[in-house]
């Protein structure tokens, strides 16, 4: 009896995805509100940090970190200068927009993990047995890796700002939590016996003893929680969750060591504005400003914090435009040509449009539960079968964009097999493969334990992006590589490779790109939908674009070049 | 009535606590209680009563109780057992709201470590009490400043606490506890963590202050001459047992048993009683180094009219008196060709009795040397008649 359960696993994953399950239809509506509550409040902030010239907002936070420096030192400029030079190094790079949605989702996520933080620390400096309960699930949140945290916030409210953001609160709380907790635990026994023997209510010691001279632990567990929310924006960026990390992600998954630099340099540069401030905060006031000065201050807060108003007025205004439309799309090149070539052909017949990377898995999520309009990458029959299957009946299938891909493995022709078959220990019996949760990684394990010469062989996950990167390496030192390949793709350009066969035909007998939408879509946005519906090009067209942006010239750039350069086919997918 | 009144309170820390009760009754010592119940005896059945304007001192060594005693008063520490009545009410069966009114307008108390609170300025300190209780701001400072006025720190009031000096703190911590106009202060050995000179003042200062204003006090201290130069009635605890309770006087004349006799040093032990247990410091003038000008200056800030003269290796050399050292220095002479040398000296172990009439004939006081001709002490004449008259109790 006892030993049935070493032979069969315990059902913990089952248990878990049927709690999450309950869990996201009994709380929808609870969900779903703070979904659009969140989203609203963060497009607001956002709205109003872009609303003024990137120059004003420099100049403001110079200005500000010189404030605080001036409170240590009154000649202090290292900081305002740092400040001043490394935003205006992120404009240069044209990262603003990116940038200030980073800082929004910083904000809002520091901001609720102290609103929930402090008073959850204040509590349990007050109970041990408290303390006892939630130090354990504070240890957990911490050491849990972050990505976990993805999918139920997925699950709950949808992708974009909102689950970033409650990802972030739950990897970051922790320090705020443990230091509130320390720092009150730590106020000296007397001053304690002090107050109380004063007569202080519990509130009185709280508020005029334990949290004043706690103050400065505090900050530096927020500080902690502020730096641990910046660090998941690169990890909300698989969920949508805009900014700076988009730029990472990408660059990993486009081995693009260039723009993953300058992106991680902007998010570095905030990290240390932010920190320094934050440790600034803290020290005592040893000049105090003019009070003409401070008048000012107080007078640009206020402005400040009007404007918001005034920002989402003008951004109604401007709203008067026709629809917004969400894309979705995973970062493989041919999605990414694809995707943005229908984006600006929508943006010019008058439509906003939302980019948004996701993973592939996230993207079918995303347009089951209406989250996300449409998307362009879905391999069918096959590559994406099981996520077809999945979610059927939840989302639109429109039929092809593009028809007669192909997938399979690929090896450098200066290779000596040619067929799956063939293949017994070469590349040290492993396929280097892309991210985990791509279709082809699924044929591929089907094709491992189809053909019976790989049953020694692995398969090896990383991304697109560092399968490019391994391949080139290989290539360049003549030794043998196995990868899993698709095309329309730009490899085959670039280098000499060549498809093995598939006698068995697990990856497929030529694959189509489908487009998807969500449901409903037909009904909401019919003048996009039709767009959405007659988008339709050739493997040719798809490769033109992929080219462009291989050899360097940017997405938009690219897309419109073939625009231009194809206006017939644009105008068959744009006529009524 | 009675301002204060204690009547069988005990505190035990811990677990099985009825254990340790029945193993105090028995009379069993707070160690072996502690090793075979793990419960620790705080205090244990004490009974005393206080009256209003009263100093009433707790005195004892450290682990004797005296500390949670004091914090039973106010409920700090919550009492195992027993009443505490104050005017005539039970503070023991209080509820939380009582109670904060009896802590907010009766009782106040003034701690050893001074527990001012590092964020907020004197003025703020002073006033924390009547902060509490919710006094307009206006009229709170107003009594704050008063009570920093009567003991001149009201110069202070924008400053710190970190930037004031143990005293000073301890002044605050009293103008604290005293701007609430309580009608009982209790004190936690408040003066035992500064100098012994500012102690003294703070005695001083304390007792001057009861002849204005009158409260009942319940002071703590394990310094028998501070009991002693300010206690009404003194309460000696060992162990979380009261053992007796009388004035100064009382306990001095008729210690409760061989304990309290110990620990008032009341030595009936005179017959044995030598020099090295009455000498006191010697104010010394090194001759190699100093000058007529130098001994002056000592003579002066000890307020004292010799000096004991010694060498570089501590060696008795002789008396330099203020006259002599005087005489020195108008006549650029060095202090060697002024001393006077012939001083009575004696062993360590010289008997009192045998010093009597050595020091009935001598004008300066007798210097205690060692074996090596080093001085160890001077004996006085004050010193003598004291541990004499002890002998004829």
């Amino acid at each position: 009896m006892f030993l049935t359960i070493f032979n069969n696993p315990l059902p913990v994953a089952e248990l878990v995805d049927k709690t999450t399950e309950w869990l996201t239809k009994t709380f929808s509506g609870l969900f779903g509100l703070v979904q659009d509550l969140g989203n609203a409040v963060m497009n607001v902030m956002t709205d109003t940090l872009l609303f003024f010239p990137p120059i004003f907002v420099i100049v403001l936070l110079t200005g500000l970190a010189y404030l605080l420096s001036r409170k240590k030192t009154p000649k202090a400029f290292g900081l305002a200068l740092f400040t001043f030079i490394g935003l205006l190094f992120i404009d240069n790079q044209e990262l603003w927009v990116d940038l200030m949605n980073t800082l929004s989702l910083v904000v809002v996520a520091s901001i609720l993990s102290v609103i929930i933080g402090i008073p959850l620390g204040i509590w349990m400096a007050k109970s041990n047995r408290v303390q006892q309960i939630v130090n354990p699930i504070l240890d957990f949140m911490q050491t849990m890796p972050a990505f976990v945290y993805l999918i139920p916030a997925v699950a709950f409210f949808g992708i974009g700002m909102v689950p970033g953001v409650f990802a972030s609160i739950i990897f970051a709380l922790p320090p705020t939590v443990r230091f509130t907790n320390l720092g009150i635990r730590e106020v000296p026994r007397d001053l304690v016996e002090a107050s109380e023997s004063f007569g202080s209510t519990g509130q009185q010691k709280l508020f005029k003893v334990e949290l004043p001279l706690a103050k400065d632990t505090i900050v530096a567990g927020v500080s902690q929680t502020i730096m641990l929310a910046l660090s998941m924006v690169v990890t909300g960026s698989m969920i949508g969750a805009p900014g700076l990390g988009r730029g990472v992600l990408s660059a990993l998954q486009k081995a693009d060591i260039g723009s993953g630099f300058v992106n991680g340099l902007s998010l570095v540069i905030l990290a240390i504005i932010i920190d320094r401030m934050m440790q600034l905060v803290n020290v005592k006031s040893q000049n105090p400003l003019p009070p003409l000065l401070k008048k000012a201050l107080s007078g640009l807060a206020l402005v400040l914090l009007l404007l918001p108003s005034f920002a989402s007025f003008f951004g109604n205004s401007k709203a008067a435009k026709k629809d917004t439309i969400n894309l979705a799309y995973v970062q493989w090149d041919s999605e990414i040509a694809s995707t943005n070539v229908l984006a600006e052909v929508l943006r010019q017949e008058g439509f906003e449009v939302e980019m948004t990377p996701l993973d592939n898995a996230v993207v079918w999520k995303s347009l089951a539960d209406g989250s996300m309009d449409t998307s362009m990458s879905a391999w069918l029959p096959v590559t994406h079968g099981d996520l077809f299957a999945e979610y059927k009946g939840k989302l639109e299938d429109l039929g092809p964009n593009l028809e007669g891909v192909a997938l399979g493995l690929a090896v450098p022709t200066y290779m000596a097999v040619d067929s799956i078959e063939d293949l017994t220990s070469q590349a040290d019996s492993a396929i280097t493969g892309i991210e985990p949760g791509a279709g082809i990684m699924a044929s591929t394990d089907n094709a491992l334990s189809a053909y019976a010469n790989l049953s020694s062989w692995t398969l090896e996950p990383a991304s697109t992006g560092a399968m490019v990167t391994a391949l080139d390496k290989a290539i360049k030192g003549q030794e043998d590589i196995v990868i899993t390949a698709w095309s329309p793709h730009w490899m085959f350009a670039k280098y000499d490779l060549k498809y093995l066969e598939d006698p068995q035909k697990v990856f497929g007998d030529g694959e189509n790109i489908h487009t998807l939408t969500r449901q409903g879509l037909a009904e909401d946005k019919p003048e996009a939908f039709q767009i959405i519906d007659q988008f339709y090009w050739t493997k040719e067209d798809m490769e033109a674009v992929m080219l462009d942006i291989a050899d360097g010239m940017s997405e938009e750039e690219a897309a419109r070049k073939w625009i231009k350069a194809n206006p017939n086919k644009v105008a068959e997918w744009t006529k009524s | 009535m009675e301002k204060l009144e204690i009547k069988q309170l005990t505190k035990i820390f811990g677990k099985r606590q009825k254990q340790a009760l029945k193993m105090v009754k028995e009379g069993a010592s707070k160690t072996d209680i502690l090793k075979k119940t793990g419960a620790t005896v705080g205090v244990y059945d004490a009974n005393f009563s206080v009256k209003e304007g009263e100093i009433f001192v707790i005195m004892g060594l450290s682990g004797s109780g005296k500390s949670t005693l004091i914090r039973l008063l106010n409920r700090l520490i919550e009492p195992s057992s027993g009443d505490i009545y104050i005017n005539g009410q039970d503070i023991a069966k209080m509820n939380k709201e009582e109670l904060r009114e009896v802590r907010r307008h009766s009782i106040n108390m003034v701690f050893q470590n001074f527990a001012l609170l590092p964020h907020k300025t004197i003025l703020e300190n002073t006033e924390f009490g009547l902060e509490l209780r919710g006094v307009p701001k206006e009229e709170r400072q107003k009594l704050a400043e008063k009570a920093l006025e009567n003991s001149d720190l009201l110069a202070f009031k924008d400053q710190y606490p970190s930037q004031l000096s143990g005293g000073m703190q301890q002044r605050v911590g009293l103008a604290r506890a005293l701007a609430n106009d309580p009608e009982i202060l209790l004190m936690d050995e408040a003066f035992s963590a500064l100098d012994p000179l500012i102690r003294k003042e703070m005695q001083d200062e304390l007792l001057d202050l009861q002849e204005r204003v009158q409260k009942t006090i319940i002071f703590i201290t394990h310094d028998l001459n501070e009991a002693l130069r300010i206690g009404d009635r003194i309460a000696l605890m060992k162990d979380g047992k009261i053992i007796q309770i009388g004035t100064g006087e009382e306990i001095l004349t008729n210690p409760a048993n061989d304990f309290v006799r110990e620990f008032v040093e009341d030595v009936d032990r005179s017959k044995v009683l030598t020099a090295q247990n009455i000498m006191i410091k010697p104010l010394t003038t090194n001759l190699d180094i100093d000058g007529p000008k130098v001994a002056l200056n000592r003579m002066r800030n000890e307020s004292v009219s010799m000096l004991m003269a010694v060498n570089r290796k501590r060696q008795l050399q002789g008396v330099v008196t203020a006259d002599q050292a005087l005489e020195a220095a108008r006549h650029h002479r060095t202090l060697t060709e002024v001393v006077t040398k012939d001083v009575i000296t004696i062993a360590k172990d010289t008997l009192v009795t045998d010093i009597l009439p050595l020091i009935h004939d001598s004008s300066s006081p007798i210097a205690v040397v060692d074996d090596n001709d080093r001085l160890a002490g001077v004996i006085i004449r004050g010193r003598v008649l004291e541990a004499l008259a002890k002998d004829t109790d």
